[in-house]
């Protein structure tokens, strides 16, 4: 018997999702502000139906306080005459067009650096807040009952500003969730790669925070130590939001790489390689879905976004 | 389906210690209490018993079979504890267990030929736990047809796919389906074979007070897929309704999530509730947390 040769033309299957990650738009009223989310693709399907509307979000990182003598002088040497007051150095941020949004880490505020105290965390925060016209992304230490202390104070000083608050964690999601619904702000909530656990913060503090105001961190580690852990995780928090439809996982993903990132020995060893570990590491998880990318260096954000809008942009509907 | 009551457990602290000091009274209630709770077997867990494994395994079968005639389900991996052990019970015993590795094909499965007396065989073998049902099938029917030749007959092996937390991140409900799909096929895959599980492990890591709804809601699960016998708690009244056909709602409840069916919840009792979420997370259409009641 001979073999039919099956001469019909193949098509690429094209796929269809109905669940679609909550839209959150950031920045202060008066301001420049950024929108995110509304994807019911997944992350660089352009050929399958449906969108992915808003290009990600590009945020330079910035410091409360002076840059620690251990991170290397070349990733502060463009603000190297504004680093020693936050609200100038963010001021400078806004001379590089390329920057979408501020990540002011409120590093001095962690017990293990210089323990400030919630006040001068409000008022550093309120300065910038004054000073720039960009959205901002305000992390605290990432120690619990710290965060708990000092975030509110900082919610209160950025009150309707729209700004993302972070990390919520759970140990301390019921202060801070209160404090940011108070102020109008958004939550971003962190939890150290656990999807499960992820999704249990989500729905605790979803019973009195509307999940519509909610950012996940999964926590992203840097290039060479376990970032394949969060990309897959991302990968998974994208299926189950867009195709299962899980309502706490339809948020969209911030990747808060920048501190990891110049933690590692490979980054700080010499620029270039520095500039091509943070890019390779924020354009891994810009694949695996991310919504907002913080970066240290501005030439690794420069690279990573002009890559993305020369060979990406054009297929973005 | 036979319940091997699981309570006589040495993770216990009241066990271990009543153990140590050889103290009968405790371990006596407990055995008592699952006797009159209708267990059908005593499981006696004595972990790897690597101190006077002989005497100890001696003092608590005896320990136990003063105060009844149930058969017991002498759970250890130490072969020369359950050699010891063996020929001191009064009914036809059960081990717990046997499996594919090596050191257990030579030296526990021969035991079961020796004593005349029925053994748990689980799926693990020397490359470790097999993940998916395909891997479990293939590992259990090597051992199966290892134990076969030793002359052990079909009938006296009692299979365990061996049962993981749901609760793990990533991949626990992987696991809940594999175990629950090697049920529903081991008997058209091994005529004759009986089926067990560890039952409470699959609620394991979960919060304390929840865990029995999800070692319920699965062993109705594994029941409707035809599971032979499990190692549970008998001393919750619940799991002991659900298995005796006395709750036909809940469980008609679980088939329809199992069968894919979408469920209105307005028309359903808070506990009907809680059951329907738990069999969504241990089909896995829904992602687990912690909070999957909520």
């Amino acid at each position: 018997m001979t073999k039919e040769v099956d001469n019909t033309e193949y098509k690429a299957p094209i796929e269809f999702n109905t669940g679609v990650t909550n839209v959150i738009a950031l920045g202060k009223p008066e301001g420049e502000t950024v929108r995110i989310g509304g994807e019911n693709i997944l992350p660089f399907h352009f050929f399958d139906d449906g969108s992915w509307p808003n290009p990600p979000v590009f945020a330079l990182q910035i410091l409360d306080r002076e840059p620690p003598e251990d991170l290397p002088n070349f990733l502060h040497e463009p603000f190297k005459d504004a680093v020693h007051d936050p609200a100038k150095w963010a001021k400078k941020v806004e001379e590089f067009d390329y920057v979408d949004a501020i990540q002011l880490y409120l590093l001095s505020t962690d017990p293990a650096d210089q323990d400030s105290p919630p006040e001068k965390a409000a008022e550093v925060t309120r300065r910038v807040a004054e000073t720039t016209s960009l959205p901002l992304i305000i992390y605290g230490s990432g120690d619990p009952d710290k965060d708990a202390k000092v975030l509110p104070a900082v919610c209160e000083a950025v009150d309707g500003m729209n700004y993302l608050i972070g990390p919520v964690q759970k140990e301390n999601y019921e202060v801070l969730g209160k404090a940011i619904l108070a102020h109008g702000l958004f939550a971003s909530v962190q939890t150290p790669m656990d999807i499960n656990l992820l999704k249990e913060v989500n729905v605790k503090l979803g019973h009195f925070f509307p999940l519509e105001r909610i950012v996940i961190d999964p926590l992203s580690p840097a290039l060479g130590y376990g970032i394949e852990y969060t990309y897959s995780l991302m990968e998974r928090i994208k299926q189950l939001g867009e195709i299962i439809k899980d309502k706490m996982t339809q948020m969209p993903m911030i990747a808060d790489f920048a501190t990891e990132v110049w933690r590692s020995k490979q980054a700080g060893e010499n620029e270039e390689q520095g500039i091509l570990w943070e890019a390779m590491t924020s354009l891994s998880l810009l694949t695996a879905g991310a919504n907002i990318l913080t970066h240290r260096h501005l030439k690794s954000m420069k690279l990573v976004k002009e890559m993305y809008e020369s060979e990406v942009k054009q297929w973005q509907k | 389906m036979v319940i091997i009551g699981e309570n006589i457990h040495v993770i216990a602290g009241v066990v271990n210690q009543a153990i140590k000091v050889r103290d009968s009274k405790p371990i006596q209630d407990l055995a008592k209490s699952q006797v009159q709770a209708e267990a059908d077997y005593l499981d006696l867990n004595l972990g790897p018993l690597t101190k006077n494994p002989e005497e100890t395994i001696r003092w608590v079968i005896n320990t136990v079979q003063q105060v009844t005639d149930l058969p017991l389900s002498l759970d250890t991996m130490n072969p020369v504890a359950m050699e010891a052990g063996l020929p001191l019970c009064n009914k036809r015993p059960l081990i717990n267990s046997a499996s594919g590795k090596k050191d257990s094909k030579e030296r526990m499965l021969p035991l079961a030929k020796k004593y005349n007396c029925d053994v748990v065989v689980s799926v693990i073998n020397d490359r470790g736990m097999p993940p998916d049902v395909e891997m479990k099938t293939e590992s259990i029917m090597d051992t199966v047809a290892h134990a076969n030749e030793l002359g052990i007959p079909s009938e006296d092996m009692w299979v365990d796919p061996i049962v993981l937390p749901v609760s793990t991140a990533g991949e626990g409900q992987c696991f809940a389906q594999a175990s629950l799909e090697f049920i529903k096929i081991i008997a058209e895959v091994l005529p004759g074979i009986k089926s067990t599980v560890g039952l409470s492990n699959i609620s394991n890591g979960a919060p304390n007070e929840l865990r029995p709804l999800l070692n319920r809601t699965y062993l109705v699960m594994l029941q409707r897929y035809g599971l032979y016998s499990a190692i549970a708690d008998p001393l919750d009244k619940e799991i002991m309704s659900l298995i005796q056909g006395e709750m036909t709602d809940v469980v008609s409840l679980i088939y329809r999530i199992m069968d894919g069916e979408v469920i209105d919840l307005s028309s359903l009792s808070q506990k009907e509730i809680d059951y329907v979420k738990t069999a969504r997370v241990l089909t896995g259409e829904v992602l687990y947390s912690d909070a999957w009641l909520d």
